[in-house]
């Protein structure tokens, strides 16, 4: 591991709150690392627990799921499927040995620019104390 | 087809020096042109102009392009108009893909390099996923020419005149008996100092007797379901226990209640006293009277004298005792949120004294005192019988429950500096030789005429003292208003006969039913979360539902009018043209792939996906089949899809998964 | 007790029913330890079955395996039962097909056996590497014997029994139109011992055990194959588009795939063990399931396989669902 080793994020947002809250902070100028790449969903709910297996399988060091608040879904029930969803691929990613400092999911409201801020700061520096990721890396990759 | 091979355009925005600040733009426009199909990648300074527009849809034209990738701000901002250029540009609108390299990059990183480094992978990210979009259909569905207005205060009655009158059906759904709201509450306007009734109780009268629009007082919405321009209400009608077409309003049963003058009056604010049966105020429309069946004898204990009094003196049979809640359904094309707001509650500043001392009263209290159609008859008095008197020191406390973290309430409620004025202003008028000090944080005259009310109050002699009270206790018999002039650095201990506390405004406390019922937010300060705060603020998240008045937020009369007349136009809108179109990017079954298993029927949160049969080679077997128009585009089934059967357009895996590839490769 | 007779008389009755297509149980395989399905379409064929502590083989499997040939125009698709003889944990997979709709309540025949428990094939072949005749086995007195080549022998079921039912909760199955003979005592705790072991360690050492177990994997998809969950037409692991892995065989792929199996598992797993018994390369795929099968009753009191008319854990929630891993 090189002293400049950086982590690279890949998060899903959903369309109404968190997506609109990392926008908020992006209009009210607050700064924050750039190792956070956004993948726009309409719904947390959408976000598939397989796609961050495949996030780190593709490049990823860590994967964040954000959402709305539970009973502020844009779609009612959404986040309440991806928080299970996601409880039991973290158990899972855990127990074969990937550090759950890499799996992170987070409510993020339209309305909290500066928590946006804080959960990616938060999601970078625990990727970057667990070190690059390379437990079941895919090495050579096509898009 | 000349769809088949994509050929992509990739159009980087300035944005001005928004984005070109940080974002070195020739490096992230150059480095678009070497990704595999791309066939044009352009920069221009504002893409959302009509120039920029114009780029786009001549490349359309000349290059064949069949994929669009605009680099820009939030597709939250500017997806809309960018899916209206591709049409324009004879391109299927959903041929778009937008890379947020704004709101989440150049405004949010200072360092040039690494902004730059991600809106590279931002853009090939959309490219990768714009390779694969398909082109989406827009379906229409008629809209049922009629509305929904919860709430019927001066937001409700205007924006249901509003839609009234330009010839659709409105229901205007009251929980209280009465429509007319807080504005039926106040004596007087600021600052032109209109008589409160005056004003409002012809547009109450009108609300009634219109054709085209039915009350539904002393009603809540139990129900809502379906969507834009076909949602369908329930409403329960609570038994009034008066048979409404037979009362008069002639008040003799509330004269001889029992109870008369006993229960605290909801419209005196408490300071006035009504019965078990009332009729809210005398203006109240309709003027029908209603049992309070918690205040009431013989429905709390089943026994009010030999014969309950009202029955006895109606003479016209309309006390009902065996009336039950009804409930009426009906169908609407929209919904006009306007279920104002509640007063704060002083108690939860107990340093103010408000539950310890009769002499301090709440503005709205004092309203009712002033009114002369009070309690009082507009006489300030306090205190009852012989130790009745006029109280010559007066002290307003501005921000109570305002501009406040220690209560919740961080905004400022925008109407406390000027209703004080008023009364202020009122109190010098009915008391001249009365001495009144408002004790602010800073005073907000910001509208039409405010600063020079204010002025003119001053002028009066209403004194204005700098600092926040810390506390309000009693010194033989009198008020002892504890504060610092801060202005001279100055503790005080003023003595005062009343003190009046400028209570804010918050949301309501059944915010959180209407919201599950509508599936709306809530913004930080809990009042109902517009689509836009600035270029949407009568819209929500949700299709069809529109916000008026100071349920999204404080407002004063005149802004409270606007914002309805505001949110009736937007449901004009949606009714006049009788067709909305539905999410284009919903669910979508494989059929052949499907097993069946329901999950995502279980799953979809809005009933829009039942289990259906299909011949498979002579076998029956079901599989899971969308209902285009309740579907909502949310997904959720399809990340419960273990077949991968289900899925949503323009957020398919297979569009999904080369973004998830780049953002990880990509370096 | 096991009662060959009875078993072969219920089965002779069941398969002579009009509504029954054919019956699904076991006979002897044709080597060793090894039994083989018999799918079973007319009374005469009763002699062949067989139900000893040989029988692991899940038979819910078939009832999602049938194969759906095309049917002539004008000829109506058999909608007749297919009857099948299940154990316990068996019956728990009929049980969450038909919560899932895999399998039709109306098109079943549920045989309930009572079962003390089956032998880990794996153990058992390597104690007897080289028994090439079809061995017979019978429950006796707690005991499990094996009639080798050389005579019987006798075993306590600690020594030969499949971890799975060392284990089990249910012996006796949860749902049935008839039951074969008397319920058995239920004998197992589940105490996830195996699987606290793994969690006592630290993730490195974690991915050190798994790595080892993983990187064999040869991507037969045995696993999948046997399942009686995994009943999808077009599996999803396998589909190349949109492709969620590839069908490479090295460690990401093949953690990749282990992976998405154990998740479309979780909260429907029923424990059966299949994946594990037919696994050609010994990976303990049984831990993956089981530790989700823990998370699952632990975090949201839900045991799948039981109750028909539950709602799938998947395709459900509960607004005070846990989330203290939430930021």
């Amino acid at each position: 591991m090189s002293e400049q080793y950086e982590p690279n994020i890949v998060a899903f947002l959903c369309n109404w709150c968190s997506y609109a809250g990392a926008d908020l902070a992006g209009t009210s100028r607050v700064h924050y690392t750039s190792n956070l790449n956004v993948i726009r969903v309409m719904c947390s709910g959408r976000v598939n627990p397989l796609f961050a297996v495949n996030a780190l399988q593709q490049g990823a060091d860590g994967v964040l799921v954000s959402g709305c608040h539970p009973g502020d879904c844009h779609y009612m029930e959404g986040n309440y499927y991806a928080r299970r969803r996601f409880a039991l691929m973290r158990e899972l990613l855990e127990f074969i040995g990937v550090e759950p400092e890499r799996f992170n999911m987070s409510w993020v409201s339209a309305s909290e620019g500066a928590k946006w801020k804080d959960v990616v700061e938060e999601v970078v520096e625990k990727a970057r104390k667990v070190g690059p990721f390379d437990q079941f890396r895919r090495n050579k990759i096509n898009w | 087809m000349n769809n088949n091979k994509p050929k992509i355009g990739v159009y980087v925005c300035h944005c001005g020096v928004n984005i070109a600040k940080t974002v070195d733009i020739e490096a992230v426009r150059s480095y678009a042109e070497s990704l595999p199909y791309v066939k044009v990648a352009r920069n221009y300074s504002y893409m959302c102009s009509d120039p920029g527009q114009l780029l786009i849809k001549e490349d359309i034209a000349e290059e064949g392009l069949n994929r669009i990738v605009v680099a820009s701000c939030s597709p939250r901002m500017h997806e809309l108009t960018f899916r209206k250029t591709l049409a324009e540009g004879g391109l299927n609108p959903y041929y778009l893909e937008m890379a947020n390299i704004r709101e989440q990059c150049s405004w949010v990183h200072e360092d040039s390099e690494e902004a730059t480094s991600k809106a590279r992978k931002l853009v090939a990210a959309a490219v990768a996923k714009a390779r694969l979009l398909e082109p989406l259909e827009e379906k229409e569905v008629e809209v049922e020419p009629a509305t929904l207005i919860i709430g019927g205060g001066i937001a409700g009655i205007q924006a249901a005149l509003d839609i009234a009158g330009a010839g659709f059906k409105v229901y205007v759904v009251e929980k209280t008996p009465s429509v007319g709201g807080k504005m039926s509450q106040l004596d007087k306007t600021f600052p032109t100092l209109d008589c409160s009734a005056c004003i409002l109780t012809p547009k109450m009268v009108d609300v009634a007797s219109h054709p085209n629009i039915e009350l539904l007082t002393y009603s809540q919405v139990e129900d809502v379901q379906g969507y834009v321009g076909n949602f369908e209400v329930k409403v329960r009608k609570k038994a009034r226990y008066v048979d409404i077409d037979k009362c008069t309003g002639c008040g003799i049963c509330a004269q001889e209640c029992r109870l008369a003058g006993r229960i605290p009056s909801e419209y005196e604010a408490g300071i006035g006293k009504r019965g078990a049966i009332y009729l809210p105020f005398p203006q109240a429309v309709p003027a029908k009277f209603t049992i309070d069946p918690e205040s009431c004898l013989y429905l709390t204990r089943g026994k009010c004298g030999k014969e309950p009094k009202c029955v006895e003196h109606c003479s016209l049979g309309a006390i009902d005792f065996e009336q039950q809640d009804e409930f009426v359904e009906f169908k609407v094309g929209a919904i006009i949120v306007a279920t104002g707001y509640d007063v704060f509650d002083a108690s939860r500043k107990p340093e103010y004294g408000y539950q310890d001392y009769d002499n301090v009263l709440t503005s709205l209290e004092l309203e009712r005192l002033v009114s002369a159609s009070g309690p009082t008859g507009g006489e300030i008095v306090l205190g009852k019988g012989e130790e009745a008197f006029v109280p010559k020191e007066v002290a307003f406390i501005q921000c109570v429950g305002s501009r406040d973290a220690s209560c919740g309430n961080e905004y400022c409620s925008r109407v406390c500096c000027m209703y004080t004025a008023k009364l202020a202003h009122l109190i010098k008028e009915k008391v001249p030789d009365s001495n009144v000090r408002v004790y602010y944080m800073d005073v907000r005259a910001f509208g039409k005429g405010f600063e020079e009310f204010y002025d003119r109050v001053r002028r009066e002699g209403v004194r204005y003292i700098r600092g926040n009270p810390s506390e309000v206790f009693k010194r033989d018999g009198k008020l002892v208003v504890k504060a610092e002039d801060t202005l001279t650095a100055k503790p005080l201990e003023d003595e005062v006969d009343m003190v009046v506390l400028s209570v804010g405004l918050e949301p309501r406390k059944d915010t959180r039913e209407i919201i599950d019922l509508l599936r709306l937010s809530q913004s930080s300060d809990r009042f109902y979360l517009e689509a836009h705060p600035k270029l949407a603020p009568v819209d929500t998240a949700t299709d069809g539902v529109y916000l008026a008045g100071c349920a999204q937020g404080p407002k004063d009369i005149p802004d409270t009018v606007a914002q309805a007349k505001g949110a009736a136009s937007s449901a004009l809108i949606l009714l006049a043209s009788g067709k909305v179109n539905i999410q284009a990017q919903i669910s979508v079954v494989n059929e052949a792939t499907c097993r069946g298993c329901g999950y995502c029927v279980e799953i979809c949160p809005y009933g829009a996906i039942e289990m259906g049969e299909v011949n498979r080679f002579g076998h029956i077997v079901s599989v899971a089949k969308v209902n285009e128009a309740l579907c909502k585009g949310c997904g959720a089934c399809v990340a419960g899809c273990f077949s991968g059967s289900i899925q949503q357009k323009s957020f398919k895996d297979r569009q999904i998964l080369p973004q998830i590839a780049v953002l990880g490769v990509v370096k | 007790m096991v009662d060959l007779e009875k078993l072969r008389n219920a089965a002779k009755e069941i398969v002579s029913q009009d509504d029954v297509k054919y019956l699904i149980g076991w006979r002897d395989g044709t080597f060793g330890f090894r039994i083989s399905p018999h799918f079973m379409e007319s009374p005469e064929e009763a002699d062949k079955l067989i139900f000893s502590p040989l029988c692991t083989n899940n038979l819910a499997t078939y009832l999602t395996m049938a194969e759906k040939l095309p049917i002539p125009r004008g000829e109506e698709p058999d909608r007749r039962k297919v009857a099948v003889m299940v154990k316990g944990c068996d019956s728990r997979a009929v049980v969450q097909q038909l919560v899932e709709q895999g399998t039709n309540r109306e098109e079943v025949y549920i045989i309930g056996c009572p079962c003390e428990g089956v032998v880990d094939i794996k153990k058992i072949e390597k104690k007897f590497p080289d028994v090439l005749e079809s061995v017979e086995a019978r429950w006796e007195n707690g005991q499990i014997v094996l009639k080798l080549p050389g005579g019987e022998q006798s075993f306590p079921r600690e020594e030969v029994l499949a971890q799975k039912c060392l284990t089990c909760r249910y012996p006796n199955p949860v749902l049935a139109d008839t039951v074969l003979w008397d319920e058995v005592e239920v004998l197992g705790v589940e105490e996830y011992e195996d699987v606290k072991e793994l969690e006592g360690m630290d993730s490195k050492e974690r991915w050190a055990y798994w790595q080892d177990k993983i990187s064999n994997c040869i991507r037969c998809y045995s696993c999948r194959n046997v399942c009686p969950m995994c009943y999808c037409e077009d599996c999803v692991l396998e589909r190349l588009n949109p492709t969620w892995m590839f069908r490479s065989v090295n460690v990401a792929e093949n953690t990749a795939y282990q992976l998405a199996r154990a998740f479309h598992l979780a909260g429907r797993c029923i424990e059966c063990g299949e994946c594990e018994r037919v696994c050609p390369v010994d990976i303990p795929l049984m831990k993956l399931n089981r530790k989700l099968y823990k998370e699952v009753q632990e975090d949201f009191q839900f045991e799948p396989g039981l109750d028909p008319e539950s709602k799938p854990l998947q395709a459900s929630y509960r607004p005070d669902d846990k989330e203290d891993f939430i930021l």
